[in-house]
């Protein structure tokens, strides 16, 4: 056991005073400029609020026009921009970024951290979100919101005379979104895997941590087939490439492919971290520990897993053969099986403890019941023979809200009222929150379950009038005063939020009495923990003797901020052993600037304003090299530095032992799996035809192979610079010079073989796909050149030298994946048309 | 197998062991059966081959998984060590690691042999 | 906006009313289903609010075995029986029908916001043409070929069976089995654009006997108010719409031959009457918002009436 620190009163004033004003939150206007996970978080979380109350007005606004047969309270026009709406804003501007916004304002304090690792990136993606959800939201007051429906099938959504300007705004600004959500993954995988407080092994994780980690794994392979498939998309509605086009040998399919490839997940990616935040409040009001954290490990990552293979249960009805279906009828029963251990795990945690029914509970116990008839009714459609009947009907609707609404908002605000004293150091009102409850729980149950019935009757979702004599305008204007009774819980609930609450006579840093880490921080303070303690319990304020006080009193690891930097401890994966001081990223107007200036390429795209989108384009390049340029790989002046406890830990480290690797490899799986969407469209069209060529001339066999040998070479090349860096710089540069050469070469002679071959990309579908998957790879081709033109203007600048070699490893890692999809690419276009016929 | 695995693994990787083998094996079911009824015209074999085949690939991915089982259960000292694993040492660790793979690897097993079903009640590529 | 929608000769339109073999298997499958969820919410809330209050707190082991016979072994095993029994029961409602063999197919064609229906012999070629209803003999199967003219669309019949998409560039087959004559209401059910809400039609189920006689009879048609064809003529509709055995020979709209035998009007948006018809020609866009077809409001009404009128008697 080692020692802890001893400090006197005047030496603690001295490194508070220095710690906060590292960690200060400037103040005015450039407070804005903030990138503390504190501040980052909480405005993540109060937009994604904000967009949730706008898209539960267009859902009462439907609910009024559906409340009596025949209604004519609003067009059909805009009824369809606003369900469409409602759909896209609630998955993808309130579902999702939520739970970052909760992970990223949470994580950093459950983990023992100071911060997450890269808290410019949260900024940047926060304001990526929030410029895109302004863009799509705002499209509604123009008259120009997508109506094609949140899942944008083609032919319709393609089609520029019903769908014109809102599909490419819901196309551009989530791809936008979509960026940010990766971004999130990066950071929050990292943050779990390696900001851990020492000693905070993998079975002493909190629950939420370990959630987080399973969804954020299931981003980086549930988003990129949507970014896939939006480019083809997007291609199709600018450049007429007609991925999607029957008359030119495009198939509407491959969307609902793409799509759902991503959709299915997307549920779980939603309901696992509110799932996490239940994991967090159920032993805290049972006051004891988690029964079957393994089994919660368990469901977490067989739920990650199997949600992969359930997508086709949405294309139930498009006519695959029996047995495809089948395999995901299957699939889709086994994923019931997790999701029943989770919340066997939560009645087990209760049946073992003494049970305190406060209103986070309340909230938890009303998201369970809600949640477990939607799950029934999912094992329900999850059989194909039944969903027949069941698909595109109001059954569904009830269905997913049933799973959403409790096995997510409701979850949601329990979460709130449990962790509203952790943010703001005062409690919501017990008597407020009741009434709330009552209220949101009678009003979602009247206002959906009619819809099971409506639906069982034959009433279709998505339409916006219905005739009188089927026995629906009952059960309609039921739901529809439900829907009203529920939308007033939800004020009840705003409001509770902003009245005005006295501050609390006493400090009481923890009024539930909970058992994890988080519960130590101050939130007055800025620094999130006061020192980093050493973990020996999976509830340390439980178990751990004086831990709150030891805490405050800079006992334990970086009591101190004598660098004048912003400093976090890196540790180990499995046992969280100390291995890296981390210096992250302080105030800077970096990230928002690039956001702003990404935000701006995608909007001018929108319109076709060739020129803004360059200039931004220009704008956002200039300001992501500056970036980094300036902010990461950043020579220290010391290579150890002192944590405390008698310690000295490096500042510098490169390769897979730096975070900056990780984020590096961890955003080229999540690029791969893109990537291999594009080669899935490939051969799914090879599938769809007869002969997928289409009797067009290919790119030959010639130019893809130089093309493969010579990425293959500038792979090598930049193996070799890093080599050679580690004996000097010159041997180094002169790679780099060579690399950047022949990588030149390589992407034009990628682009050779279509090009000579005189392909057409808008004749047919053929030649479009063999364009985008060569352009795909020349553009990262061109990424990685600018990689190692980087590499060496920081070698000739000293600022990567034979000892400090982040730049070229990371690089290098880049390299790996970039030579990978070369080589796939440049096979199977030059060799896979000969093969097949 | 003894003298190649070591009994205790210093690697988060195992974990997902038995769920990838699902993975696997439902992919390469999928996309069995995907191209077989596509391209059923031009293929000279039946759609029963293909179920044998797939019958015979479950086996394998079934096989696979207890295989994975074995080494946690192992692992875990052939249920030995008792839940909750949440002491501060290596050894408790080591412990949790191997219950988890244990009971993901019984969750693959029988999401693996759910995917069985529709192999012995579904005899054509119909729609 | 329309006022009424839909006349009360539209049939029954329930999954939980069903009237042929497929939509009366599913229906005992959900009420097996309803009856096993119920007991099994009800079993899971009760213990929950038991976990909540009872008073003496139960060991670690105890709960660790809730979870692992309530959360595993218990939903394994009925998770297994239900899927072995609906991947049984997909073949059985929906079974293989060979393509070399020889059955007289309904090609069924969705268009914004209409269906296009043919009905074929058994070399696949074109009997007839109709819209918007379908004829089907009861006990025995009716073979349908799904296609799509513009975006995806969805077939649907509640009380017969469960829907199939219409995709552009192929054909969905799709066999459904009524077993009593009746008029049974089916549904676009794919979101489609702006009036998918207003795409309905109507299936008759008849006597096998009677189906042959209208078949037979279908193939001549015979207008007998020959002032009124002219008018239809000479305003151009027949540029769209297609009456046989008269000069009206259009495809772009729906095939009107016989249209007075039909129970609905616009894809099941109006009531079969001869103002509503009127209405229809004269505004189409204020009921169907989105159609495809012109407004004729700037006919002289005298005209517009006399175009319902013969529309509504043609046989």
């Amino acid at each position: 056991m080692v020692e802890l620190g001893n400090f006197s009163p005047e030496e603690r004033a001295a490194q508070e005073e220095r710690l906060r004003k590292v960690w200060k939150t400037p103040g005015g206007w450039r407070y804005w400029t903030s990138v503390n996970n504190s501040e980052i978080g909480l405005w993540y979380g109060v937009t994604a609020f904000a967009f949730m109350l706008f898209a539960g007005a267009l859902g009462l606004l439907m609910r009024a026009q559906l409340a009596t047969p025949n209604n004519n309270l609003i067009s059909a026009e805009l009824y369809n921009q606003a369900f469409t709406l409602h759909g896209t804003v609630m998955m993808f501007l309130f579902a999702v970024p939520i739970f970052e916004a909760v992970a990223i304002f949470l994580l950093p304090s459950m983990l023992g951290a100071r911060e997450l690792p890269f808290p410019r990136l949260s900024a940047f993606g926060f304001w990526s979100f929030l410029l895109g959800g302004i863009f799509v939201c705002g499209s509604i007051f123009f008259n120009a919101a997508p109506n094609a429906g949140w899942f944008m099938y083609p032919p319709l959504a393609t089609d520029k005379e019903y769908a014109g300007i809102g599909a490419d705004i819901w196309l551009l600004g989530l791809s936008f979104i979509e960026v940010a959500s990766i971004a999130a993954a990066v950071e929050i995988i990292v943050g779990i895997m390696k900001c851990r407080a020492p000693g905070m092994r993998i079975n002493m994780m909190p629950m939420f941590a370990w959630y987080l980690l399973i969804v954020a794994g299931m981003i980086l392979f549930a988003f990129p087939p949507l970014i896939a498939g939006d480019i083809l998309f997007e291609m199709e509605r600018m450049f007429d490439w007609p991925f999607f086009d029957v008359s030119r040998g495009g198939d509407p399919l491959l969307w609902q492919h793409l799509f759902w490839i991503f959709g299915h997940p997307e549920v779980y990616i939603i309901f696992l971290p509110a799932i996490a935040l239940m994991a967090m409040i159920v032993p805290t009001f049972s006051q004891r520990p988690i029964v079957g954290y393994s089994w919660i490990v368990l469901a977490a990552v067989g739920t990650g897993f199997l949600s992969f293979g359930l997508w086709v249960h949405h294309m139930f009805t498009t006519g695959l053969p029996q047995i495809s279906l089948a395999f995901f009828s299957a699939a889709s029963e086994a994923v019931a099986i997790p999701t029943g251990v989770q919340i066997f795990v939560f009645i087990a945690t209760m049946l073992a403890g003494r049970v305190i029914f406060s209103v986070p509970m309340l909230f938890g116990a009303g998201g369970l019941a809600i949640f477990t008839i939607g799950g029934l009714t999912g094992v329900m459609v999850a059989l194909a023979p039944f969903d027949w009947q069941a698909h595109d009907t109001y059954f569904i609707v009830a269905h997913l809200h049933y799973v959403l609404i409790g096995g997510m908002f409701f979850p949601i605000v329990a979460g709130i009222y449990y962790y509203f004293p952790f943010v703001t150091g005062k409690k919501l009102s017990d008597a407020w929150g009741k009434v709330a409850f009552w209220l949101m729980f009678v009003g979602f149950n009247v206002g959906f379950f009619p819809m099971h019935f409506s639906g069982l009757r034959g009433m279709p979702r998505r339409i916006f009038t219905y005739p009188e004599e089927f026995g629906w305008d009952l059960f309609n204007l039921v739901s529809t005063i439900g829907a009203f009774i529920f939308a007033a819980g939800v004020l009840t609930f705003v409001i509770d939020i902003f009245r005005p609450k006295p501050k609390p006579e006493t400090r009481n840093l923890n009024p539930w009495n909970a058992g994890t880490l988080e519960w130590t921080n101050d939130p007055d303070e800025s620094w999130g923990m006061r020192s980093v303690p050493i973990i020996t319990s999976r509830y340390p304020l439980w178990e751990q003797e004086n831990l709150q006080a030891d805490i405050e009193a800079g006992r334990f690891y970086l009591p101190d901020a004598k660098s004048g930097k912003r400093e976090t401890l890196v540790t180990s994966v499995l046992d969280a052993e100390p291995i890296q001081c981390l210096r992250v990223g302080g105030v800077s107007y970096v990230p928002m600037i690039s956001a702003l200036a990404l935000g701006g390429v995608f909007i001018a795209l929108t319109f076709h304003w060739w020129i803004p989108t360059i200039i931004c384009a220009v704008i956002t390049f200039i300001a992501i090299i500056w970036w980094l340029w300036t902010g990461t790989a950043q020579i220290p002046e010391a290579e150890e530095v002192d944590v405390g406890l008698g310690q000295k830990l490096p500042v510098y480290v490169s390769g897979p032992a730096s975070v900056g690797w990780w984020a590096m490899f961890i955003t080229m799986v999540g690029d791969g799996t893109a990537f291999a969407s594009l080669i899935f469209g490939y051969f799914f069209y090879w599938t769809v035809h007869d002969d997928f060529t289409a009797g067009a001339v290919g790119p030959g066999a010639f130019w893809p192979m130089v093309a493969l040998v010579l990425f293959v070479i500038a792979w090598l090349l930049t193996i070799a610079a890093r080599q050679l860096n580690e004996k000097g710089p010159s041997g180094c540069r002169a790679a780099l010079v060579a690399g950047i050469l022949v990588s030149i070469a390589a992407c034009l002679a990628g682009l050779a073989g279509p090009y000579f071959h005189g392909m057409d990309p808008t004749s047919n579908v053929y030649p479009a796909t063999v364009w985008v998957i060569v352009i795909w790879t020349v553009v990262h081709g061109a990424v990685g050149i600018i990689m190692q033109v980087y590499c060496l203007a920081r070698s000739l600048a000293d600022r990567m030298t034979p000892e400090h070699d982040q730049d070229i490893c990371n690089v290098t890692l880049y390299w790996h994946f970039m030579a990978f999809t070369a080589v796939v690419t440049f096979a199977v276009l030059g060799l896979f048309p000969m093969v097949s016929r | 197998m003894k003298s190649f695995i070591p009994r205790e693994v210093e690697s988060l990787w195992t974990l997902f062991t038995a769920p990838t083998v699902w993975a696997i094996h439902f992919v390469g079911c999928y996309a069995a059966v995907a191209v077989y009824c596509a391209k059923a015209a031009t293929l000279d074999f039946s759609f029963g081959t293909v179920r044998l085949a797939l019958g015979g690939f479950t086996v394998v991915a079934l096989a696979v998984i207890v295989l994975s089982a074995w080494l946690a259960w192992r692992q875990w000292g052939f249920g030995a060590g008792d839940p909750p694993h949440d002491e501060p040492t290596r050894k408790a660790r080591t412990l949790f690691q191997g219950f988890a793979t244990l009971l993901l690897s019984g969750l693959s097993f029988v999401a693996v042999l759910y995917m069985a079903i529709p192999l012995i009640l579904i005899a054509e590529c119909q729609r | 906006m329309a006022t009424s929608l839909v006349s009360s000769c539209s049939g029954s339109h329930s999954t939980l009313d069903p009237a042929g073999p497929e939509a009366a298997k599913v229906a005992q499958l959900f009420y097996v289903m309803l009856a096993g969820g119920a007991v099994i919410w009800i079993g899971l809330v009760s213990v929950f609010i038991y976990a909540a209050r009872k008073k003496h707190q139960h060991t670690e082991e105890n709960a660790g075995r809730v979870i692992l016979w309530g959360g595993a072994i218990i939903p394994s095993v009925i998770l297994c029986a239900l899927l072995s029994y609906g991947m049984w029961l997909m073949p059985a409602i929906r079974p293989w029908v060979p393509d070399d063999q020889s059955v007289r197919r309904i090609e069924v064609t969705g268009e914004q916001f209409w269906w296009r229906v043919r009905y074929l012999d058994e070399a696949d070629g074109i009997m007839f043409e109709t819209a918007n209803e379908v004829r089907i003999p009861i006990g025995e199967p009716a073979h349908f070929s799904l296609k799509a003219a513009d975006v995806i669309h969805s077939f649907w019949v509640p009380s017969l069976g469960g829907k199939m998409d219409m995709i552009p560039g192929r054909t969905n087959p799709l066999t459904l089995t009524a077993d009593r004559e009746g008029t049974y209401r089916g549904v676009c059910a794919e979101f489609c654009g702006e009036s998918h809400a207003l795409m309905a039609f109507t299936v008759r189920a008849v006597s096998p006997a009677d189906h042959e006689a209208w078949l037979a009879e279908r193939s001549a048609s015979d207008p007998q108010d020959a002032e009124g064809l002219a008018v239809f003529l000479n305003n151009g509709c027949g540029a769209c719409h297609a009456i046989s055995g008269t000069a009206a020979n259009g495809r772009i709209g729906p095939d009107l031959t016989a249209f007075g035998e039909r129970g609905t009007l616009a894809a099941g948006t109006l009531p079969h009457t001869a103002e509503d018809i009127a209405r229809f020609v004269a505004h189409p866009g204020e009921i169907k918002p989105g159609v495809k077809m012109p407004h004729f409001g700037m006919l002289p009404e005298d005209d517009i009436k006399k175009i319902a009128a013969f529309l509504k008697e043609l046989r």
